[in-house]
């Protein structure tokens, strides 16, 4: 847990100190493509706390993920609608699930381990 | 609680690097976003910028007027006392306030008729061009023609007085006149004889009746006393030069 704070950390560092900035124009796209990777995260970090964590589905999902979302951003651009409200949507709802699902394994792991504690 | 520092896990790896990604975007992106709203004031702080400076000038400019008029002041006086001198300096004096009237340089009054012209209020009906409900340069210009017909002496539309160099011209929703926009409605003031002003407008056929046609708004009044302002332009002339005999 304690390396991927740091890794975040690193991160955003490295971005501060880097002298480029994204343009204007594609700031949208990266806005999507941001969302989409933080969703990937969640899910990875759930599945990590499941057991069940593969990473071809981890790679799979972050990639297509951001890349549909960019689609979705560019299609909007195109017909004039704003269709990543879509993917912001979308993207939300399942941060929010999956946080979710964490906090209640977290939750049901520290009470039982309290409980056999208690039974010991 | 006990904390048990294990080896990361192959997933935990991948995790790590992700959000490596994820936290160099997201600094590069929120950097990027501050510029354009840093962007975006200063805009915002150019325009106010440039109302003020608008705000300044305007001010000048009522003082620079006022220096005019305190300037003209003088010269009449100037031009009164001359008068005073001689039979000869009289008659020029009474040539150049004639001349002064015709050129639209002094406020001028005397009995005449006072029009006003608004904008149809009539709703927007479908498959009727909304255009022809609006008050157009050239009805104005048609209603001036008519009274210089009917021998209007002095003439000005919403105070502006009309001289040999003003334009009634077409600038988008509003029409330009002395080069100042105005939008409806028009108050145009004539000074003539008030009944042939009134009946040249109100001849059937005419203006008034094609534009009460399009329902516009017409009101004639006639008065006693209309004050017409005198024309507050410049007038230059760069290229008109008064022809000498024989020449």
């Amino acid at each position: 847990m304690i390396v991927l704070v740091i890794a975040l950390l690193v991160g955003i560092l490295i971005g501060l100190f880097i002298p480029i900035s994204i343009p204007q124009d594609y700031s949208s796209y990266v806005a999507v493509g941001l969302l989409a990777a933080l969703d990937s995260i969640f899910g990875a970090l759930k599945s990590n706390l499941k057991g069940d964590f593969k990473i071809d589905i981890f790679i799979s999902g972050f990639v297509g993920n951001t890349l549909i979302a960019m689609l979705l951003a560019y299609m909007g651009d195109m017909l004039g609608i704003p269709l990543y409200q879509a993917a912001v949507v979308a993207f939300g709802v399942r941060i929010f699930q999956n946080f979710g699902e964490m906090r209640r394994s977290i939750l049901i792991k520290n009470k039982s381990f309290s409980k056999e504690e208690k039974n010991q | 609680m006990k904390v048990k520092i294990k080896k990361p896990t192959g997933g935990q790896v991948a995790i790590a690097i992700l959000l490596l990604v994820l936290g160099i975007l997201m600094s590069m992106q929120i950097k990027s976003v501050r510029q354009s709203n840093e962007l975006k004031n200063l805009e915002k702080a150019r325009a106010i910028e440039l109302a003020e400076q608008i705000n300044k000038l305007r001010e000048e400019n009522v003082g620079l007027r006022q220096q005019i008029y305190d300037y003209e002041k003088k010269i009449k006086e100037y031009q009164d006392s001359a008068a005073s001198i001689s039979k000869t300096t009289e008659l020029l004096k009474e040539e150049l306030d004639k001349v002064k009237i015709l050129a639209g340089l002094t406020d001028v009054e005397g009995p005449g008729i006072i029009i006003t012209l608004d904008d149809s209020k009539m709703p927007t009906q479908p498959n009727v061009d909304p255009n022809s409900f609006l008050l157009h340069d050239s009805d104005i210009l048609q209603v001036i023609n008519e009274l210089r017909a009917a021998g209007a002496e002095a003439i000005a539309i919403n105070d502006q007085r009309l001289v040999s160099t003003t334009e009634i011209r077409c600038a988008g929703p509003t029409i330009s006149i002395n080069n100042t926009r105005y939008s409806a409605p028009y108050i145009i003031k004539a000074i003539g004889d008030p009944k042939i002003l009134k009946n040249s407008l109100e001849m059937r056929g005419g203006i008034i009746d094609l534009l009460k046609e399009f329902s516009i708004e017409v009101k004639i009044e006639e008065a006693s006393k209309v004050v017409i302002p005198r024309y507050t332009g410049s007038l230059r002339f760069n290229y008109a030069k008064i022809r000498s005999e024989g020449s």
